[in-house]
């Protein structure tokens, strides 16, 4: 059990890491990066669920082609270690943590544009050090990357755990009775969401390569 | 020659680390296929030559990268032992797109569009068994949920992976006709997911009940309409409007709904 703020975002940001920069091995989904953080911090149940709700609707937030979008696992890590530092175990305070965080999640997202950006340039200088036959460039080119992704990945985590945290602390306890009662609705319907956008993405996933030999 | 190719398959994890908008994963592809160059050239300039070959645009699904990687290397070992001439060299960057497209399109259908939410349906089905059936002993198995998610996608995603690699190496540009012929695996996936979706519904509602914990009404008929109502318009909205949009109406519906007092 932990808070320190320096080992959890270092932690959020390796799984935010795996969406792109490195392996793909799913540990970026809320399913695994929420319950994981809620364990680090003592509240693994609250976890759990709020990484169930968040995988379900954004269940087809992955990075396809050239398209970004909003990094969940940052609204899975953000929103469970406020939830677990200040308010653990309210569904309501789960409801609005997630509320906060998807905002940060679309502000990483337009970081992460303006450093795959960045990422050209560091092409560049690998294509240049090919021309000169300097090849230990593609490899030193590819680590540097990796490292400024798991960098700003890491600063963006500290920043929103604090700067998002006082937020969240802030306004949590000065929020209407009737305002924490809708929040404790939503929290009820949100899995009923998710199960609408889980069979969504199930019947619309289609085979265009299949075409000929369609059997849906 | 495995050493090199294990070397390939462990740098394809990283293929996508240098994404750019330029030319996507062109520094990834030269990356894993670097070491291939190194053991098959030893002409530098021609190793340099065939490196900035790759430097060209790239853009497919990161698990399926290895099928075209292997096919680019036999190419490459073909042209690095003169066996192919200046004018039968293979259009080596036409290759590469012609497969990069199809490939990308059956890796985002099968892992990222069927069985990843499968795989996070069957963790959600044990989180929901977990917390209402075995519900004591829920703190000490809780973590092992995702863990089970993590191990059951990696199982399947690290194997084909690998195999994909190989596969390319044994049939060249064939591998995409060999690919189709488990469609059925892809349909089976996508069966199973909605079999699965469809089964943790009703443990959602056997677990918790109809009854919104009294919430919206005292009468679970009522609450019951709820359930379907949002169940519906979920889908409608999302994929009308995005999910960010449905998750803050719900929201906002809900803290509505509290404040007229329905």
């Amino acid at each position: 059990m932990t808070e320190n703020i320096i080992f959890l975002a270092f932690i959020g940001a390796l799984c935010s890491s795996d969406i792109t920069a490195f392996g793909q091995f799913m540990i970026c989904r809320p399913i695994f990066c929420a319950p994981v953080m809620g364990f680090l911090m003592g509240d693994i149940g609250t976890g759990l669920w709020i990484g169930m709700i968040v995988e379900m609707l954004w269940i087809n937030a992955i990075p396809l082609g050239v398209s970004i979008p909003v990094d969940v696992s940052l609204i899975g890590v953000l929103s469970t270690f406020w939830v677990c530092k200040y308010f653990s175990g309210f569904q309501e305070a789960a409801i609005l943590g997630i509320i906060l965080a998807v905002p940060f999640a679309y502000l990483y997202r337009e970081i992460d544009i303006s450093g795959r950006k960045f990422n050209t340039k560091i092409m560049r200088w690998i294509e240049k050090g090919i021309e000169s036959g300097k090849y230990w460039q593609i490899n030193a080119g590819v680590i540097t990357g990796l490292l400024f992704f798991v960098l700003r990945a890491f600063l963006f985590c500290i920043f929103a755990m604090i700067v998002g945290g006082w937020i969240y602390f802030s306004i949590y306890p000065q929020l209407p009775e009737f305002v924490l009662l809708g929040f404790k609705k939503a929290w009820y319907l949100m899995p009923i969401a998710g199960f609408g956008m889980m069979i969504y993405n199930f019947k619309s996933v289609k085979i265009p390569l299949l075409r000929n030999s369609r059997d849906d | 020659m495995i050493k090199i190719y294990s070397r390939m398959f462990v740098r394809s994890f990283f293929i996508q680390t240098l994404w750019n908008y330029e030319r996507m994963q062109n520094i990834g592809f030269v990356f894993i296929l670097k070491p291939f160059l190194d053991k098959v050239y030893l002409n530098e300039d021609k190793k340099k030559e065939a490196l900035l070959r790759h430097t060209g645009h790239f853009n497919t699904h990161p698990y399926m990268s290895g099928v075209v990687v292997a096919i680019v290397a036999s190419l490459e070992k073909k042209i690095a032992e003169d066996s192919v001439t200046d004018e039968k060299l293979p259009d080596v960057n036409n290759i590469k797109d012609t497969m990069a497209g199809p490939l990308a399109a059956l890796g985002d259908l099968f892992f990222f569009g069927t069985l990843r939410p499968a795989i996070s349906f069957i963790s959600i089905f044990i989180l929901i068994f977990f917390v209402k059936v075995l519900d004591s002993r829920f703190v000490d198995c809780g973590i092992l949920i995702p863990f089970v998610f993590i191990v059951l996608y990696n199982v399947v995603h690290i194997v084909a992976r690998y195999r994909l690699m190989f596969l390319g190496f044994k049939f060249g540009k064939e591998s995409i006709f060999v690919l189709s012929s488990f469609k059925f695996l892809l349909t089976l996936t996508r069966r199973g997911g909605l079999i699965i979706a469809i089964a943790t519904l009703v443990l959602h509602f056997s677990a918790f009940g109809l009854g919104l914990n009294g919430m919206f009404s005292d009468s679970n008929a009522q609450d019951a309409i709820v359930y379907g109502i949002v169940l519906v318009c979920s889908v409608f909205v999302a994929s009308r409007f995005g999910v960010t949009f449905l998750f803050y109406t719900i929201i906002l519906t809900c803290v509505l709904i509290s404040y007229l007092g329905i």
